[in-house]
């Protein structure tokens, strides 16, 4: 893949992604916050957090009392996947930004997470399945354990360690996870668990046993589900550029080189069927602005994960800082 | 029901049993689906994350499956097991056209 056409094709899509900011940002009014975390992640991987700081102040203004966030910025009722998505934006972009506001406001968001894990380790959200929601908080964690966050430390590692393992011990026998009622193809679910819930462990400490097998067989299990085009989970996009990045991170933190034809296709796939401008939910369906912001963020993983330190690709997970 | 609401959609012979079909009437997305000649006709943006329930499956009971996060959502009544409702939509056949009140 040509790095020219990928640096083209990045500048005209933040140009459309800022030209749409009234969106995505906070500053110009109520949001859906699943949509700005997405937004928020385009800015940490273009480097223009520093730019935006008032997106994450406004961030800030919408945490719940009691550390969460809400779907909708207007309301009040947190749950947990939008919230870990949103704390893990915030103690990116923090690293960046430097804003005492901010350090206070990840605080909140820790101790919001140890006050609604279940005793057998896992975190729920109507809205999601439960390996999904548990990977999000787990993510969160794997962050602030990378980063070297020390509110609440020790009960931080003991409720990251529990969601973990459960993870881990949901995981079939052929390396994908799978959820009757949200994920019965398995296939975005799997994606989502070794690279936002398991692999940062191998860069970060290597304290659970077991990560790096439950790694390779669920990239192995990903790379068997990739259709010949390209793409994966009947031509979704969502779930191929999940499937694309998932795999970037995974294998080159395991140094396994055979996914990168697997990547390769994924992203031809992705590519071609980006609209003129940005991308819709499936081939030929009009551009929305969560895809548009997932599209973005793949190009600018993939430009790292094509540079030769193999841990570029792995600090836009920020799980190395 | 208010006639004046009833919208032209497409003609009956563009969805044969079996099949399905999006429409779009006054800016609104409709997914269209003749299940063994009954016609539904529901909203096609999820009210989870707006995926397109027309790319969705369709299980025994009638219900479709949101192929991005699977929501399940009965055709009859756009009701699902969580406190989300989809929006569906009456159908008519009248005068050789289908139409539907939004």
């Amino acid at each position: 893949m040509n790095l020219e056409k990928i640096d083209q094709l990045i500048k005209d899509e933040y140009a459309f992604f800022l030209q749409e900011r009234n969106g995505w940002s906070l500053t110009t009014g109520p949001q859906d916050l699943e949509l700005v975390a997405h937004a928020l992640r385009v800015l940490l991987h273009a480097r223009t957090t520093p730019d935006f700081l008032a997106d994450y102040l406004a961030l800030v203004d919408c945490q719940n009392a009691d550390g969460g966030w809400s779907p909708f910025s207007a309301d009040q009722e947190s749950t947990v996947w939008v919230s870990a998505f949103c704390g893990l934006m915030l103690i990116r972009g923090n690293r960046l930004l430097k804003h005492q506001r901010l350090t206070q406001s990840v605080k909140k968001a820790i101790d919001y997470f140890l006050n609604t894990q279940y005793q057998d380790g896992r975190w729920a959200d109507s809205r999601w399945a439960d390996l999904d929601t548990t990977s999000h908080p787990v993510s969160f964690f794997n962050v602030v354990r990378a980063l070297g966050e020390t509110h609440n430390w020790g009960d931080v590692r003991r409720a990251w360690e529990q969601g973990v393992r459960f993870i881990i011990d949901q995981q079939s026998a052929d390396g994908g996870w799978y959820d009757h009622d949200f994920h019965p193809s398995g296939v975005e679910i799997t994606a989502h668990l070794i690279q936002d819930a398991l692999v940062a462990d191998l860069v970060i400490d290597n304290r659970v046993s077991g990560v790096r097998e439950s790694c390779a067989k669920g990239a192995a299990r990903l790379s068997e589900w990739q259709a010949t085009d390209g793409s994966w989970d009947g031509e979704n996009v969502d779930h191929t550029m999940d499937c694309t990045r998932s795999l970037m991170v995974v294998t080159r933190i395991l140094g396994d080189r055979r996914g990168e034809d697997i990547i390769m296709r994924g992203l031809r796939w992705i590519i071609d069927n980006k609209n003129a401008q940005g991308w819709g939910d499936f081939p030929g369906m009009e551009t929305n602005l969560e895809r548009t912001c997932d599209g973005l963020d793949t190009l600018l993983k993939y430009k790292a994960y094509r540079n030769e330190n193999p841990l570029d690709v792995v600090k836009l997970w920020g799980y190395v800082p | 029901m208010d006639p004046q609401h009833w919208i032209e959609a497409c003609r009956p012979e563009e969805l044969p049993p079996g099949s399905r079909k999006l429409v779009k009437v006054n800016n609104l997305e409709v997914a269209l689906f003749n299940l063994e000649g009954v016609i539904y006709a529901i909203k096609n943006r999820c009210p989870h994350r707006s995926g397109p329930l027309i790319r969705g499956f369709i299980d025994r009971a009638g219900r479709i499956k949101c192929p991005m996060h699977g929501w399940r959502f009965d055709l009859r009544d756009g009701s699902n097991e969580r406190p989300a409702r989809a929006t569906v939509y009456q159908v008519k056949v009248e005068n050789g056209l289908l139409y539907l009140c939004v």
